[in-house]
């Protein structure tokens, strides 16, 4: 009967048992058959999620409910049964579908269906987990499934006292797995349950604290963990503080033991690279002698003397771990109050930036070549570490980092004098980035000319490579993609070869990071350099963001079909060079932007581009560009200009523009370099636009005629100030002339002209003024005339003259 | 969600009003407080901050915190002198006053300590700003100088040695008599610095420049400025009861508006603030009322009274409050606030090994209370595994056919071996038996 029922559409909610069903025969095996083929699991799971079969949502009408919830019920309560049968069963493999088809239930069923047989799943996957017998893959498997319970679980909220006792079931026999086994699949799915417990319910770990935390120390600081299972491990105990009730005090004891363990293995790895007091002093500082000292990391069998010590890899991975575990703690959000050992922790970072592998004078009889070899090379990952510290610190306390702000700055500026790697610049970058971020203006007048400087040596040193090399980028991009780092091999063309090491330059990240930094010092402190050095990373982006989009523009499709990693990246460059250069136009300066027009075009063209996202920011930044060539004072809505509060008195804009006018002519008069300055500043672009204001707002008429009525308006206002302006003096009538030729494509003639003939008048009423203080009050009496009668106050006439007199 | 509080003390013992500002209702009012004008402040949304004018004459100054929802004072320290303005910078982090002597003291919020001590002006500072991002800091002094401070370089101990510059960034002493008040705008870097002066003027400077870019002339001395973030105008507190309107880029000497007055003209304007919510302008007088007005229509909104008309309100600050979700999490922020009193302001800077013990407290997020998600990884979980399954399936299963290949011949070869071997001995004993036998 079933196969003659019909469908309305895909939507249909008959459908769902329908195909839960098939998939349940089809692919899901049970007792008898065995397991087919794992690729059809992920189809299940994926069809499973599109169509949401087992979410069973009541339907909206109540016929429909009768007809359909029977049968969709049961389908799903096959689907339940079937898994918990296979959860059962003594075959691994389907032990194990049983066990991720329960995770994945987990997060797709109902709630109704959830709430009412957790319980029995748990105990399912638990018995699992607790059963010495099971197998590996049963027992990953277990835990991640108990994991999506638990976040389903957390997401109920009249079940948080179960839910606690629940998950704190699971963490003792979790642990104890976490000791015996060795497999790094196992390890990694149990960090995933315990960082899920600790992130729900950190009450869960209230009795098993000290052991799970000597569980995870030991394993930091066993020789056999990989590197990349460190971290989840670091990441783990850094969230560990969260469990034990959360306060101040388990953050800031962690913090200590990790600043302690971090310290104890550097005293021994730069044995003999630095003073040995350095070391001292710091584990001075973390644990004063008067106090306690608190117990080693990993309790009191802390692992932290064994064989290993000689292995300087080892002391790096560790050492990197455990930094790796701190900045984690400053930047993951506590509930408390955190205390913030700033001191200790700047000086860890100091203590290892100052060490780069050379020998003290002093110190040299007491090492081998073979023993400094070594150290040298594991440094740059210790440094490495240091720095990301470092910015985690920086993130951390954001403004308060004031009074450290300095030695944090000289830190490192002289750390970006002796540091050369690559990395490890992107890493100084970001910390400029950040420092320049939180601490705002005062910082960037600290650190603007470090990065600049910096910046500019990063930058410039691509630019004499690619200009080069104009010719051979084609050949270049055409062949990047296939040939790479097969140079050596290929005899035939060597000098395209060459060429093609540096036309497609691999790594642009470093210079990413570079411009990356001089955008935030732009954002942040543009308006600083202005005498400075803004003159000179204007030009350094200019040329950078020419190089970057010159001539490659045209294979940037091309480019992009490759499947190569370095077409993204270098989309990125260019994202990056163009975000830069906008601010470079963009951000506050004293002069007019020198490569406005340049830029203009760029964007432009750039608009036009096949590449999105480049396509997209450079739309944004004609935008943007848009107020800097029409700069604009629009008038206020309700708040009324002057004219309309005056009515009859529209004179009174002009005139107190020129009043504007009479303090700057008095000065520059006669000089024309000056004046240019002048005009090109941003002093004066809101009076031409006070003037379209009382235009606007005395006549709102459509835009083609309100100019032109404007201008008659000023034109015939300013007939009568004419007659005044033979007295004005020859020099000043020069230096307007070059005003208004300068101004020409900026506002309409006229009005430009007429208004700074305005202002020769006011100067030359401030000559009067000069020469004499009762001719002053005359000229000002004068020119307040036009507009004063309207004004409704009075005492501001006579307040005036109180001010003379 | 946010609730938009006004905030108002007075020289005389009035207590500090608050209001909400959207209703019009008077909330608490806290008890005990005397400030000198710049002399209120809110420290970020953790508490109120005022010093009191008590003392004055005697030899030590006293500021009093209070807590958003006690009347009563919580916390009471005393600075070495009287202190005539206080801020404190926007995460309520630290709290900077200035002297009756003309010293500026920065102090921690959390430790209470006191970080920096420095002699800013050569008489009494009458008003603080800090910059948009907090890192500059503004000083306005009785004799008429404005000085623009970098904080970080101020705590820049080793720097200072080093050069012999001179301590402050820039310095404004272009007014001839006492500084009123100072605002800063949004321009950041390139930001304009109004200042109010009992001469008559506001001065607009340029922070990036340093220098004076426009003097106005007002009809009365001013004593109160308010900036509206987005007009580039802003509203200056006359003593003759009027509020004017300056334009940043103003063309003229003169100001060119009038927004309105108090009721009583005799009564000068003393304080103003801006609300960007909802674009109010606050205005409080001489004669004890806080007006709230509409700027873009010039009328006046509501107003509130203060101390019954007897005291002249000196301070009014608009104070963004985020509100707890409901009564009980209040409660329990409340409990938590009350469990952490800041530490009163010390007295005098540490010196020694003390000065630096290298702990900064950081203050938990206000939005620690959303709750916390995590993400689900069956799904991803099979998918990886599967992959893994096949992978093991086509190299791994490969390279371990082959070795087993390699071994199955190996096999095969030794067997051939050792069956010639037995052949070979079946054949000698054979032979020797053979021979035995015939022996």
């Amino acid at each position: 009967m079933a196969s003659f029922e019909r469908f309305d559409d895909m939507c249909d909610l008959r459908l769902k048992p329908k195909i839960l069903r098939n998939l349940l025969s089809e692919y899901v095996p049970n007792e008898k058959q065995p397991l087919v083929d794992f690729q059809s699991l992920a189809k299940v799971v994926s069809t499973i999620a599109t169509h949401k079969l087992l979410s069973e949502s009541p339907s909206s009408s109540a016929d429909q409910k009768k007809l359909q919830a029977k049968p969709s019920k049961s389908a799903v309560d096959d689907w339940v049964e079937r898994l918990l049968a296979l959860v059962s069963s003594d075959m691994p493999d389907k032990c194990w579908v049983g066990v991720v088809l329960i995770g994945v239930t987990c997060r797709e069923c109902s709630s109704d269906r959830f709430f009412s047989s957790y319980s029995v799943w748990f105990n399912c996957l638990l018995s699992h987990i607790k059963n010495p017998e099971s197998s590996r893959i049963v027992l990953v498997a277990s835990c991640t499934s108990v994991s999506d319970l638990l976040t389903r679980l957390s997401r109920f909220t009249n079940t948080k006292k179960e839910a606690v006792s629940h998950a704190s079931k699971v963490v003792l026999p979790v642990i104890k797995l976490l000791e015996e086994e060795s497999s790094e699949a196992l390890w990694e799915s149990i960090v995933h349950l315990l960082s899920t417990i600790v992130i729900l319910f950190p009450a869960a770990f209230h009795n098993s604290y000290d052991k799970v935390e000597a569980v995870i120390a030991s394993k930091i600081f066993s020789a056999k963990t990989s590197s990349n299972m460190l971290k989840k491990f670091a990441h783990f105990l850094a969230l560990l503080p969260k469990a034990n009730k959360g306060d101040a005090g388990s953050w800031s004891l962690m913090m200590q033991k990790l600043l302690i363990a971090i310290n104890v293995h550097l005293n021994n790895f730069f044995q003999g690279l630095e003073d040995e007091t350095v070391g001292k002093k710091a584990i001075q500082r973390l644990a004063p002698p008067g106090k306690d000292s608190p117990l080693p990391l990993g309790g009191q069998d802390g692992a932290l003397d064994d064989a290993s010590w000689n292995s300087e890899q080892l002391i790096v991975s560790r050492v990197s771990a455990l930094m790796f575990c701190s900045s984690t703690m400053l930047t993951s959000s506590y509930k408390s109050k955190l205390n913030v050992p700033v001191a200790s922790l700047l000086s860890l970072v100091e203590r290892v930036l100052a060490v780069n592998g050379s020998l003290p004078r002093s110190m040299s009889p007491f090492m081998t070549g073979i023993q400094q070899e070594l150290v040298c090379a594991e440094l740059p990952t210790l440094h490495s570490s240091a720095l990301e510290l470092l910015r985690a610190t920086i993130k951390c306390i954001r403004s308060q980092l004031l009074p450290y702000a300095a030695s944090v700055v000289r830190v490192v500026s002289s750390y970006f004098k002796k540091c050369s790697l690559p990395e490890l610049r992107i890493k100084l970058y970001s910390i400029t980035k950040t420092l320049l971020k939180s601490m705002g203006v005062g910082m960037a007048m600290q650190l603007a000319n470090e990065a600049v400087s910096n910046a500019s040596v990063d930058l410039e040193g691509f630019d004499a490579v690619s200009s080069k090399t104009p010719s051979l980028t084609n050949a270049a991009v055409l062949k990047g993609g296939s040939k790479k780092r097969k140079h050596a091999s290929n005899s035939g063309a060597e000098a395209e070869n060459s060429a093609v090491e540096v036309g497609v330059p691999h790594n642009h990240s470093l210079k990413i990071a570079a411009l990356e930094a001089l955008e935030t010092l732009l954002t942040i402190g543009g308006a600083l350099g202005s005498n400075g050095w803004r003159e000179r990373v204007d030009k350094l982006l200019m040329t950078t963001v020419t190089n970057a989009c010159e001539g490659r523009w045209a294979n940037a499709e091309t480019y992009h079909h490759l499947p190569n990693k370095s077409s993204t990246d270098l989309v990125e460059f260019k994202l990056a060079a163009l975000r830069a250069f906008l601010a470079s136009l963009v951000s506050p300066s004293l002069v007019r932007p020198a490569f406005l027009a340049e830029g203009l075009e760029l964007f432009q063209r750039g608009k036009c581009q096949a590449e999105m996202k480049v396509a997209e920011f450079c739309a944004h930044a004609l935008m943007s560009l848009e107020v800097v060539i029409h700069p604009r004072a629009l008038p206020l809505d309700g708040l009324p200009s002057l004219s309309s509060q005056f009515p009859g008195s529209n004179s009174l804009a002009s005139q107190k523009h020129n009043a504007l006018g009479l303090n700057k002519m008095d000065r520059i008069a006669g000089d024309s370099s000056v004046l240019s300055n002048l005009w090109l500043s941003n002093v004066d672009v809101p009076a031409n636009s006070e003037i379209q204001r009382s235009i606007d707002t005395t006549l709102p008429l459509p835009e083609a005629k309100r100019l032109k009525v404007g201008n008659d308006l000023v034109g015939s206002e300013n007939v009568q100030q004419a007659d005044v302006l033979i007295k004005v003096p020859e020099s000043t009538k020069e230096s307007l002339g070059h005003v208004s030729e300068r101004d020409d494509d900026m506002v309409p003639k006229e009005v430009v002209i007429e208004t700074h003939e305005g202002e020769g008048l006011e100067g030359q009423d401030s000559l009067m003024e000069e020469a004499a203080v009762g001719k002053k009050h005359e000229s000002l009496g004068e020119s307040d005339d036009d507009s004063i009668p309207s004004l409704k106050a009075d005492d501001y006439l006579s307040s005036d003259s109180d001010i003379e007199s | 969600m946010e609730e938009t509080t006004v905030i108002a003390s007075s020289s005389f013992d009035c207590g500090i009003g608050s209001w909400d500002l959207k209703t019009g209702n008077e909330q608490l009012r806290f008890k005990q407080c005397a400030s000198p004008s710049h002399g209120l402040t809110a420290v970020g949304e953790k508490f109120l901050a005022a010093s009191q004018l008590r003392n004055a004459s005697g030899s030590s100054g006293s500021v009093f915190f209070w807590f958003w929802n006690k009347p009563q004072v919580e916390v009471r320290s005393f600075p070495v002198e009287s202190i005539t303005a206080l801020t404190a910078n926007s995460e309520g982090t630290y709290i900077v006053g200035g002297g009756a002597s003309g010293d500026i003291f920065i102090w921690e919020v959390a430790t209470g300590k006191l970080l920096k001590k420095w002699h800013a002006h050569y008489v009494s500072v009458t008003c603080l700003v800090f910059s948009g991002d907090d890192s500059l800091l503004v000083s306005g002094s009785q004799d008429g100088s404005v000085r623009v401070w970098s904080l970080i370089r101020l705590f820049d101990d080793q720097q200072r040695q080093h050069q012999e510059r001179t301590l402050y960034e820039h310095k404004f002493d272009e007014h001839t008599m006492a500084v009123n008040d100072i605002v800063i705008d949004y321009g950041g870097c390139n930001a304009l610095i109004v200042s109010a002066s009992k001469d008559q003027t506001c001065k607009v400077w340029s922070l990036s420049q340093g220098k004076l870019l426009r003097s106005i002339i007002f009809p009365s001395k001013i004593n109160a400025l308010a900036l509206d973030p987005g007009g580039s105008v802003f509203y200056a507190g006359g003593g003759d009861g009027n509020i004017y309107i300056g334009a940043l880029n103003s063309k003229s000497d003169y100001a060119t508006q009038f927004l309105g007055s108090v009721s009583d003209p005799s009564k000068a304007i003393t304080c103003l603030a801006y609300c960007a919510d909802g674009n109010l302008l606050i205005s409080g007088s001489e004669g004890g009322v806080i007006c709230v007005w509409n700027p873009r229509s010039r009328q006046p909104v509501r107003s509130f009274t203060f101390g019954h008309g007897k005291g002249p309100v000196n301070n009014i600050q608009v104070v963004r409050k985020t509100i707890v979700g409901n009564a009980n999490k209040a409660q329990s922020s409340w409990k938590r606030n009350v469990s952490s009193l800041p530490p009163p302001l010390e007295k005098y800077e540490r010196k020694g090994d003390d000065t630096v013990d290298g702990i900064v407290i950081v203050d938990p997020p206000l939005s620690s209370d959303v709750p916390v998600y995590s993400s689900y990884r069956s799904a991803d979980f099979i998918n990886e595994q599967v992959k893994e399954l096949e992978q093991q399936g086509s190299a791994a299963t490969e390279i371990e056919m082959e070795r087993l290949k390699l071994e199955y011949k190996k096999s095969i070869l030794m067997n051939d071996q050792w069956q010639k071997n037995y052949e070979n001995l079946l054949q000698v004993v054979m032979e020797e038996e053979l021979n035995g036998g015939s022996n």
